[in-house]
């Protein structure tokens, strides 16, 4: 159930990050947003990194998050260990860029993107069901008979 | 890869791996999912077709008197048009407008004479450093700088407002003396606060039109506030346009009945 839940919050994230996106390449023209000025922190010099988008980078971060979390819901990888631990440090990146934005928007910009708490949020639970999971995971004696090729 | 999971008992696996192989759990996955992708698709495209210019503009309150003197003009006093921009320099949006699309209205639409420019301030409260902008944008139009300091005060936007500095008139005193302005005179203009009035009575007759932001615009009948792109800027020229000629010939004596435009 954990696994499934995953899966719809990174996919409620994803429309979230494909709506930032969608704002700063022009295609929609003003951000609905009743707290807050998202459009104030959306068009700060820090909505770019490395050249691109942060919302771009989030829609990639929430399309990985979506098939790392979509194929551990299927029977064969249901012991994975390690798409575990990868869906771990995926969401626990997540969480410390969260963080960083969220810090520029409280210190730096001086303005919320009510948007934006919304991602640093569902990364949070993303981040707190993968670990869930991979404790769970840990906590089951390794399976005899496992063999990797 | 050859993976062989063992055969163990329910106690053994993870819950959610249990419940990923029951069906009706399956089926309510799949159901959540299909709503959330609906809800995502669906609304990304109401935002994406309902943020067109025609879509948010809205009529302006004609029982407003009109704007004569106020504000800054740029263009032809004959011109058929005049569009008004309500602007805030320390909005991110109208520093976007200015830098990007404005030089091409002006090229395009001003200079010919197609259209009279007006910008006039809209200060919001969230910027604390608006007030200074404005203030030393008007210092600069008492030496006939107007536009030279209103270019320089968006292009160096990240250099004066709020997160930058608590001190902007410095860097307006420096892109004064960039300008060619007369220094003593724009420091001392800065420095008493000399058009302050002048500010808020640009405010008040942003606020007597009820503009719910910046950049807002009036041009002809109509008033939108978005950052609109050159495109959107001229379709909407374009139809007030229309609009005033049709209204000119429905006033005018009709050479024959039934060719009076529909409403």
């Amino acid at each position: 159930m954990r696994r499934m839940l995953l899966c719809l919050v990174a996919m409620v994230g994803l429309f979230i990050a494909a709506y930032l996106t969608l704002y700063h390449y022009g295609v929609i023209g003003a951000l609905s947003c009743s707290i807050g000025s998202c459009e104030r922190v959306q068009t700060s010099r820090w909505s770019m990194f490395l050249g691109l988008p942060v919302a771009a980078w989030g829609l990639g971060f929430y399309l990985l998050l979506i098939a790392l979390a979509f194929a551990f819901m299927q029977p064969r990888f249901a012991e994975d260990r390690r798409l575990a631990l990868a869906l771990v440090i995926l969401t626990g990146w997540g969480v410390v860029f969260s963080c960083y934005l969220t810090y520029l928007e409280d210190r730096v910009i001086h303005a919320w993107c009510e948007w934006c708490v919304s991602s640093a949020i569902l990364v949070t639970i993303a981040f707190l069901l993968a670990i869930a999971e991979w404790r769970s995971l840990r906590a089951l004696p390794l399976p005899g008979g496992v063999s990797e090729a | 890869m050859a993976k062989q999971r063992p055969q163990a008992g329910r106690s053994r696996k993870p819950s959610a791996v249990k419940s990923a192989k029951q069906s009706p759990a399956n089926r309510a996955f799949y159901l959540i999912a299909g709503l959330i992708a609906i809800a995502g698709i669906g609304g990304l495209t109401y935002a994406s077709m309902h943020s067109g210019a025609q879509a948010t503009a809205s009529m302006v309150d004609t029982t407003l008197p009109p704007v004569k003197s106020e504000g800054y003009v740029m263009g032809s006093p004959n011109a058929p048009l005049e569009v008004i921009e309500f602007g805030d320099f320390e909005c991110p949006i109208c520093g976007q407008f200015n830098t990007l699309t404005e030089p091409e209205i002006r090229s395009r639409l001003v200079t010919p004479g197609i259209i009279r420019y007006r910008y006039i301030d809209f200060p919001l409260d969230m910027h604390h450093n608006t007030w200074n902008a404005s203030r030393a944008a008007a210092c600069a139009d008492e030496q006939g700088k107007f536009w030279e300091m209103h270019d320089a005060i968006f292009q160096s936007q990240d250099r004066w407002d709020t997160e930058a500095t608590s001190n902007p008139d410095k860097v307006f005193k420096t892109l004064a003396k960039q300008l060619g302005l007369n220094t003593d005179q724009f420091d001392n203009c800065v420095d008493s606060k000399k058009y302050q009035a002048k500010i808020q009575a640009h405010l008040a007759l942003a606020e007597a039109r009820k503009l719910d932001g910046t950049p807002s615009f009036v041009i002809g009948d109509r008033q939108i506030t978005k950052g609109l792109s050159y495109d959107e800027f001229k379709a909407m020229v374009d139809s007030a346009l229309a609009r005033r000629r049709s209204d000119s010939a429905a006033t005018k004596p009709a050479p024959a009945r039934g060719a009076a435009p529909t409403p």
